[in-house]
């Protein structure tokens, strides 16, 4: 055998090619067959398949060599119901059942802050006290639960100083010690801004005072009436109707009217894009009772969101100015997590090991204050006001829990850095 | 005999399943067994290859086809699980991006008297000869007199000018003298606005300093804009020579700006903000710019967790005739960013809350072919001034820069200094506002390059941004407030804050969700090569092996034949002349070294491909014809005649 070898003849060649190809099928019917006509017919298959073969490819060439890429969205456009909007004044109450220790609270921070700043005279710096407007005389309410609360004196503002080793000067900031049920363990929760730390320092008390209040409140009784705040509702053209909103009480941003909060109602159902077609509304943000060390912002709070979900307008939320016409476009983005083996969600919540205390549909704003709420009652005995109580639990007052800052700024700590295991807990939900 | 039972079992069972030894008698015969029955169709052609070459080819070829074949299916196992590994990753802390803050006024206005007072006394009494306002006439022609007695080359340098009904004529507004006008006239603002009143039209000359007829008109149609631009040309002018380190000492300091932070819940001061030098907003201050190494994150949404800022703006040290507006404007960016303040910042308001909601958005293009961007920028032939990451900003600006340096010998303010060079003054380089106002033309018309040079980044970050705005202090809390912040502010001010002064900025995360948008390609290689192989099984049931082999017979070897045939024939020819001259008589044919059955010796014509189809195979060729495909029911057995006398059945009994 030579190291090249080369057919003599073509007779040669195609009976080595007729032999040994490895096409299947056809080649063997043109090769073999001594009838003249078959062998023409399926020589004839062979060449088409080849010319068919040759086209494909081209065009497989060209699309490959153009480099397309693939986004994958898509849009909708049918008709969809206007989505849940939640707006609230910015005016937190001051509940008659606790409006003489906020009176007594205001006069303390007043007394801080002379302490703090300097001795300035302070007599108008809370307009409410003098006024007076909505607080009732307490006599006419009775005595509740008012002899039991005090206010404790052991949280006063303090200015820190502490010596900077870097640079030699002194940093002064604010705040207040926090220690534990022996006294030990203590700490400052300081601030370098004054502001920062007389609003921690206030929010903190407040929390207290509201503690005593009874869990479910009444709102009714509060003479709260959605004229108060909503002077004009329009939607698609046409009025509100009463039952198109339902009131809740927010401790932060006050007095909250969630539009469409069921999404049922055919009434709701967006139609049209375009202003005209959308709610309107003109609100009145007046601060008649309201809090100067709560909040410091005035105006709207407002958050558009999902049907059958606890609006977090903190989270959320945004801000509207008084004095000025708004208009907000919305549009809808749906985001379908695979969940499975491709990340970890939750359709429903149902398979969370968190109970929800919102009883609204899953989210993870929900899931995650839930899970801090039940770390709060297992650990420091008692619940952070501004979620919801676990049934059994009672709302944090330090007259009963005497150390529960204490616990409460360290485990909230301990959350934010994702060492309780809430975020783990929690997932996100699958759409 | 009586056989066992079992015994009977067994023969019985060896009867009618009989075993037959192995398929060929040694180890090659088996491979060559295996190979010429095999359905990888590689492995055949090597055994019926002719020519060591031949073989070897094939066995090259087989070979890489299986390294091929492994690597394409990794590829694919990798984009399997790469695809799925993506979207696992769920609560991971979001980076917080860096934020940069500016007063919008640069500088302390007190504090450039200085070198400003000069410019600003000229644009006082420009304006007052203009617009006649607040003082009488017979003033206004005292401060004429009073301009050409203090002798400044303010106006002379660049004359504003007030334009009649486009003729060639203007009037010089502070001399009151007629000029004749030369040059292209380029508009500023858009005339439309204000057409119909000609008489308004302001605008100022940039002449080529060493040809004098080489001009170029501005012209406005709003006075205001006239003036800021000129007051502007000036200012640039004049801050070019101030030296960076006196110019950060003018600008404002951290304290001065920032009057409380927060962040994530925590408190933070002046210490985790850095300091940044932009030419047209003076000192900016840059939170969590990770110039320490270290990026802060946030834990959760929501703008308890974000930044809070509130910021001091000092509104009565402002620069009247630079800027106009008052607040400070904020930029969001990526650390390796450079903020780019002047082109996209958010302005926020004095006596407001702002509350910024961000969503965090993170795109990746393919780069070439798939698209015209580049990854890191290093093929761009353009030197990036900027100490930051590529951009396309970065690189038109630099691109400019670099055009300026080397047509009019200077740096333009606003932007960054090209090694060796130095911005731009009239002192030194009295043509340069002509040649900028030129080249910024061109610029604009896209006659520079820089716009086909540059080109988009491959990867980007992006935070969008959802601001909303709420009053802030409110009347009830502005009281106490006020005071406390006054009092932070320290003593260095005895004054209390005045709301309009103070600016309230939170910037959050509205959700930790990271929206990742990649481009894939819609045809890798490995989906390219899958379509070949569908394409050649559905029409031809063959391989890449298969289409190697049609090249191999019917191009090479087809071409071989009539090469040697050409050659023979040319030899016959020779030889038959060469006979005739000798007078031989010709032979019939040359058996012995043609092939045994060549048609050239049967009939002169060659063979078309019907006739060599034909043609009959030879019947002492042990291999059977055409090897059916491997399919167990039609296994052919006839290849290996003699057995392996060990496996021979023989019935003993």
């Amino acid at each position: 055998e030579g190291l090249i070898e080369f057919y003599d003849s073509f007779k040669d060649m195609f009976e080595f090619f007729c032999k040994n190809t490895t096409i299947h099928g056809t080649i063997r019917l043109v090769c073999s067959d001594s009838n003249r006509m078959k062998t023409a017919f399926w020589t004839l298959l062979l060449l088409a398949s080849f010319g068919m073969l040759y086209w494909q490819f081209a065009l497989m060439f060209s699309q490959y060599w153009a480099y397309p890429v693939v986004l994958t969205m898509s849009m909708h456009s049918e008709p969809k119901m206007f989505p849940a909007i939640t707006i609230c004044n910015l005016d937190p109450y001051r509940f008659e059942l606790v409006s003489e220790h906020l009176v007594q609270l205001d006069r303390m921070a007043e007394e801080s802050i002379t302490f703090l700043y300097g001795v300035n005279t302070s007599a108008s710096l809370f307009h409410m006290n003098e006024k007076n407007i909505r607080i009732k005389d307490l006599s006419s309410v009775g005595n509740l639960s008012t002899s039991s609360f005090k206010l404790s004196q052991n949280f006063s503002l303090l200015r820190v100083f502490e010596h900077n080793n870097g640079s030699g000067r002194m940093h002064s900031s604010v705040g207040f010690r926090l220690c534990n049920a022996t006294g030990g363990n203590c700490f400052y929760k300081t601030y370098s801004s004054g502001m920062d730390a007389i609003l921690e320092w206030y929010r903190f008390h407040y929390m207290n005072i509201m503690s005593q209040l009874p869990v479910i409140i009444n709102i009714s009784d509060h003479e709260e009436q959605i004229e108060d705040m909503v002077y004009s509702c329009q939607y698609d053209g046409e009025p509100c109707r009463p039952s198109d909103y339902v009131h809740f009480h927010h401790p932060v941003f006050g007095s909250c009217y969630t539009f469409n909060s069921k999404g049922t109602d055919s009434f709701w159902t967006a139609t049209k894009p375009g202003i005209p077609y959308g709610l309107s509304l003109i609100l009145r943000a007046e601060q008649k009772d309201h809090i100067p060390l709560l909040s410091t912002v005035a105006g709207v709070k407002v958050m558009i969101h999902n049907h059958n979900q606890t609006p977090f307008l903190e989270h959320e939320g945004f801000d509207i100015r008084p004095g000025i016409a708004t208009t907000i476009g919305i549009q809808q983005d749906e985001v379908n997590r695979l969940g499975g083996n491709y990340g970890k969600c939750t359709t429903n919540g149902n398979d969370v090991n968190v109970k929800l205390l919102y009883n609204n549909s899953y989210t993870l704003q929900a899931c995650l204050h839930s899970c801090f709420q039940h770390i709060m009652v297992r650990k420091c005995g008692c619940g952070y006001y501004y979620y919801p109580l676990p049934p059994g639990a009672e709302y944090c007052d330090y007259n009963k829990q005497p150390a529960w800052g204490h616990c409460f700024y360290q485990l909230y700590n301990r959350l934010r850095n994702h060492h309780l295991n809430c975020f783990d807990q929690c997932p996100k939900p699958c759409r | 005999g009586a056989m066992a039972p079992g015994k009977k079992i067994t023969a019985r069972i060896k009867r009618t399943l009989p075993v037959k030894g192995p398929q060929a008698p040694t180890l090659s015969e088996l491979m060559r067994w295996y190979c010429l029955n095999t359905n990888t169709h590689g492995c055949r052609r090597i055994v019926v290859s002719r020519g060591r070459l031949r073989r070897f080819i094939w066995i090259l070829l087989t070979l890489s086809a299986v390294g091929l074949i492994l690597w394409q299916c990794a590829e694919l196992l990798m984009n399997y699980y790469s695809a799925s590994v993506s979207v696992t990753v769920q609560f991971q802390k979001l980076p917080f991006p860096a934020v940069t803050i500016c007063n919008i006024n640069p500088y302390k206005y007190s504090s450039m008297k200085d070198y400003l007072s000069e410019l600003d006394k000229e644009t006082k009494k420009a304006l007052e000869t203009f617009y006649g306002f607040s003082e009488g006439k017979s003033k206004v022609r005292r401060s004429v007199d009073e301009r050409n007695s203090t002798g400044s080359d303010f106006f002379k340098q660049i004359p504003l000018l007030k334009f009649e009904d486009f003729s060639k004529t203007a009037t010089d507004l502070r001399s009151g003298q007629k000029r004749k006008i030369e040059g292209s006239v380029f508009h500023k603002d858009s005339s439309i606005v204000n057409s119909g009143d000609s008489n308004d039209i302001i605008g100022f000359q940039l002449c080529d300093a060493n040809n004098s007829s080489e001009c170029a008109l501005y012209t406005f149609s709003s006075g205001v804009n006239a003036i800021q631009e000129w007051y502007k040309l000036h200012y640039m002018n004049i801050m070019a020579q101030i030296p960076l380190e006196t110019k950060e000492k003018l600008s404002y300091s951290a304290d001065d700006l920032l009057l409380t932070c927060f962040f994530d819940g925590l408190s933070c001061d002046k210490r985790h903000f850095t300091r940044f030098h932009h030419p047209l907003h003076g000192n900016c201050y840059t939170f969590n710019s990770g110039e320490n190494g270290t990026i802060l994150s946030t834990s959760t949404g929501g703008s308890e967790y974000g930044l809070q800022v509130v910021l001091y703006i000092d509104e009565a040290d402002y620069n009247p005739f630079l800027v106009t507006s008052t607040g400070a404007k904020i930029i969001v960016h990526d650390q390796n960013e450079y903020p780019f303040i002047e082109d996209i910042g958010t302005e926020i308001e004095t006596a407001a809350a702002t509350s910024i909601g961000m969503h965090f958005t993170r795109s990746r293009k393919l780069s070439k072919p798939y698209s015209d961007c580049t990854e890191t920028g290093a093929d761009i032939p353009v030197e990036n001034l900027y100490n930051k990451s590529y951009s396309l900003q970065i690189c038109l600006h630099s691109c400019f820069q670099k055009a300026m340096v080397d047509s009019c010998g200077c740096a333009q303010y606003a932007q960054p200094l090209p090694a060796g060079a130095e911005y731009c003054n009239y002192k030194k380089n009295p043509n340069w506002m002509y040649c900028y106002y030129r080249l910024h033309e061109k610029f604009v018309k896209e006659q520079l390059g820089c716009q086909q040079i540059c080109k988009d980044a491959c990867s980007f970050k992006e935070w969008a941004l959802t601001t909303s705005i709420a009053q802030w202090p409110s009347t009830v809390s502005e009281d106490w407030m006020l005071r406390v912040l006054s009092w932070d502010k320290g003593q260095k001010i005895n004054k209390k804050l005045n709301k309009t002064d103070l600016a309230n900025l939170m910037v959050f995360y509205k959700d930790l969700n990271e929206r990742f948008i990649s481009e894939n390609p819609a045809n890798t290689l490995v989906i390219l090569l899958s379509n070949f192989g569908g394409q050649l099984g559905l029409w031809m049931s063959c391989s890449v092996v298969c289409v190697i082999e049609i090249v191999e017979v019917f191009f090479i070897d087809s071409l071989s034949i009539v090469m040697r045939r050409q050659w023979q024939k040319a030899k016959k020819w020779w030889n038959d002349r060469k006979r005739d001259q000798s007078g031989k008589p010709p032979e019939a044919c040359d058996l012995e070294r043609q092939g045994h059955d060549n048609p050239v010796c049967i009939d002169e014509d060659l063979p078309t491909f019907n006739t060599a189809l034909r043609l009959p195979l030879p019947q002492d060729n042990p291999l059977p014809r055409t090897p059916p495909p491997n399919y167990s029911t039609l296994r052919l057995e006839t290849a290996f005649t003699e057995q392996l006398p060990d496996t021979l059945e023989v019935e003993q009994h």
